[in-house]
């Protein structure tokens, strides 16, 4: 709920509310006060009466409003009121009265006097109570309903502004978070606070970026230049033997330098620092992977089936799914049996790949876990990559195996319609 | 050819530079931004080998500075970090060719004489040795006058070979080159003997000779017989 209607919301719950007990008690007031002076009025009349039978022995009487008759009982009785109600005979309605009814006694003769008037009807204070309330009620809210709007329009722009700013932000796009100034205190304290934050997450995300792409720049720097030492011995006239040892040593430099590489790459995945800025095809990347790997699938006479049923297109970072599709492609053919085979299917919403390969004891538990390695050649990082990828680009990947090694990507749940 | 090598580590250096001049290059080295400035401003190259992580100052700089000054030199970035934002950027900045640390100095040795052919600074597209020759415009093989059908990873080998003449090469070192370090292949380097297999039977076949020698089963080596 935006906050503006959340406003406008209470203010006409509030004002229903007060208007219900105003009218309410308004009603029981005035209804109180009229009453009272009514019968005030009788009383006053009755005296009056009597004072004009005691002068001059007249009865007066006007249907309905005074009624005075001699009377046979010899007794006095205190004033009695009562609501009555009379049907009026102009207008063919039921009407209201309060009646007063006492008998008295003026020299000697006994009276009874019967007075009645009118009552102001309950209901037609009512109406016109809730409708004067009514339009004052709409006249507020009109008023606060244009107010806000104008509010809306001056005040609340700069903040929209300024949380627009803040959705789009990100720590990767390298732009600087600007915030319109406001001339409202609270606004400005915000402001303050978000930029001293993403100030503060910035340098944190900066430093951490700088220290793997540091630790990567020193770990290879010493590496390169063992690698490339060993590489000249190489090329000098050696026995076997040392020969054997020198290239054994580098190619476990060059392990240890993709291994290290490999962890520098999760660390970025997990970092966010690769941004999913274009809608990426994989059939296409499949299709380019599987012309360039041809040569691979030849050698251990592989067949490769490739069904694209319709375009998996995905929001993600182009190298990564690059990385994601040559680990899973590399996967299949690093695993795969002499003569074995390799099938891609492709979906609308559903990448497959599935391939021979020997019986291992992983599942679709540990499959991806980092350093789980079916074959001791490798790292046992490839996967764990490839599923760090999905996860950070809404992506689900399992792991069946059934008489071929599956591996199914799709999106997650709620990406879809 | 002359070729200017920045970069701040030492040993690499040296290593570099004494692989080069071997390969009858004149190189001149620096090891700092400061030296690689002065260097640039007073002298014409055309390679410059340039590391971006300098101790006094950022590689990507110099790429300014070089295309400022209107120089003709060719650039490859040495750079440890494996960043494609990194590589993007130099790309365009104007460099030529973007190479990742570790690698090895018969794929750097294979990256110059690739941009010098780019370059055409020596207008020579035909490399020869004895009967067989490779023209690097046509990307085509020829045995005694007589061309063969080579696949492109083929052609690529040989041409690796052919660069890198008379020195070892590992199977490690042919296969980056040919999967640009982009396959996880768990030290299972068959293929490459299929791809050699098939370079030595079309070679024997128009009548050539196997100048690639294997030695002890784990390396090759394009020499003379």
């Amino acid at each position: 709920m935006k906050f503006l209607t959340k406003i406008n919301r209470n203010y006409l719950i509030l004002l229903t509310v007060t208007l219900i007990v105003v009218t309410g008690s308004a009603f029981l007031i005035l209804n109180k006060i009229l009453l009272h002076n009514t019968r005030r009025n009788l009383i006053e009349q009755a005296t009056l009466i009597k004072k004009q039978i005691a002068e001059r022995s007249e009865l007066p009487n006007i249907y309905p409003i005074i009624e005075v008759k001699k009377d046979t009982q010899n007794s006095v009785t205190k004033p009695i009121f009562k609501k009555i109600v009379i049907k009026n005979a102009r207008e063919d309605e039921f009407e209201e009265f309060l009646e007063y009814s006492s008998r008295i006694e003026v020299k000697n003769n006994f009276y009874s006097i019967k007075l009645r008037e009118s009552t102001f009807e309950s209901e037609d204070l009512v109406t016109i109570l809730t409708g004067t309330l009514s339009i004052l009620l709409l006249s507020v809210l009109i008023i606060a309903f244009f107010v806000s709007k104008k509010i809306n329009k001056t005040v609340w722009k700069d903040f929209e502004k300024n949380l627009q700013e803040i959705e789009q932000f990100s720590f990767t796009a390298n732009k600087p978070l600007q915030l319109l100034k406001s001339d409202i205190e609270e606004f400005d304290r915000l402001n303050k606070v978000v930029n001293n934050l993403t100030e503060k997450l910035e340098t944190d995300y900066l430093s951490l970026k700088e220290f793997s792409e540091n630790a990567s720049h020193e770990i290879q720097t010493p590496l390169s230049i063992v690698l490339l030492n060993l590489e000249e011995v190489l090329q000098q006239d050696l026995n076997e033997e040392t020969f054997k040892k020198v290239l054994i040593s580098m190619n476990a430099l060059k392990r240890l330098s993709t291994l290290n590489q490999s962890l520098i790459l999760l660390t970025k995945i997990e970092n966010k620092q690769f941004i999913a800025d274009k809608t990426i095809i994989f059939n296409e990347i499949v299709t380019r992977k599987t012309e360039e790997f041809s040569s691979l699938f030849e050698t251990k006479n592989i067949r490769i089936e490739l069904e694209l049923l319709n375009d998996f297109a995905v929001k993600i970072n182009e190298q990564l799914a690059e990385i994601l599709i040559n680990n899973l492609f590399s996967n299949a053919i690093k695993h795969n049996l002499t003569d074995g085979e390799i099938h891609v299917l492709i979906s609308e919403d559903e990448f497959k790949i599935c391939s021979s390969g020997e019986q291992n004891s992983l599942t679709d538990d540990n499959i991806f876990e980092r350093f789980t390695k079916g074959n001791s050649n490798s790292f046992g990082l490839g996967l764990a990559i490839v599923k760090n990828i999905c996860e950070t680009n809404q992506l689900d990947i399992h792991y069946s195996k059934n008489r071929l090694h599956c591996f199914n990507i799709t999106r997650k749940n709620e990406m879809k319609k | 050819m002359k070729i200017l090598i920045i970069e701040d580590e030492i040993e690499l250096l040296i290593v570099i530079s004494n692989f080069l001049t071997k390969e009858n290059y004149i190189c001149e080295l620096a090891d700092n931004f400061q030296k690689a400035e002065n260097k640039l401003s007073i002298y014409e190259y055309d390679i410059i080998l340039l590391d971006i992580t300098l101790p006094d100052g950022n590689g990507l700089e110099l790429l300014k500075l070089i295309g400022k000054l209107n120089s003709k030199a060719g650039v490859i970035i040495i750079s440890a970090k494996n960043s494609t934002d990194d590589k993007i950027h130099g790309l365009d900045l104007g460099a030529d060719d973007y190479m990742t640390k570790p690698f090895q100095l018969s794929e750097l040795n294979s990256r110059i004489k690739a941009l010098i052919r780019r370059r055409q600074f020596d207008g020579n597209n035909l490399l020869t040795f004895n009967e067989i020759s490779i023209n690097t415009d046509s990307k085509s093989i020829l045995v005694n006058d007589k061309e063969l059908t080579f696949t492109k990873k083929e052609y690529d080998l040989l041409l690796f070979f052919f660069i890198n003449q008379n020195r070892v090469i590992t199977k490690e070192a042919l296969a980056e080159h040919l999967w640009d370090d982009n396959i996880d292949l768990a030290d299972n380097y068959d293929f490459i003997y299929t791809h050699l297999n098939n370079i030595r039977r079309k070679i024997k076949t128009a009548g050539g000779n196997d100048y690639i020698k294997t030695i002890y089963g784990m390396g090759y080596k394009f020499t003379e017989l």
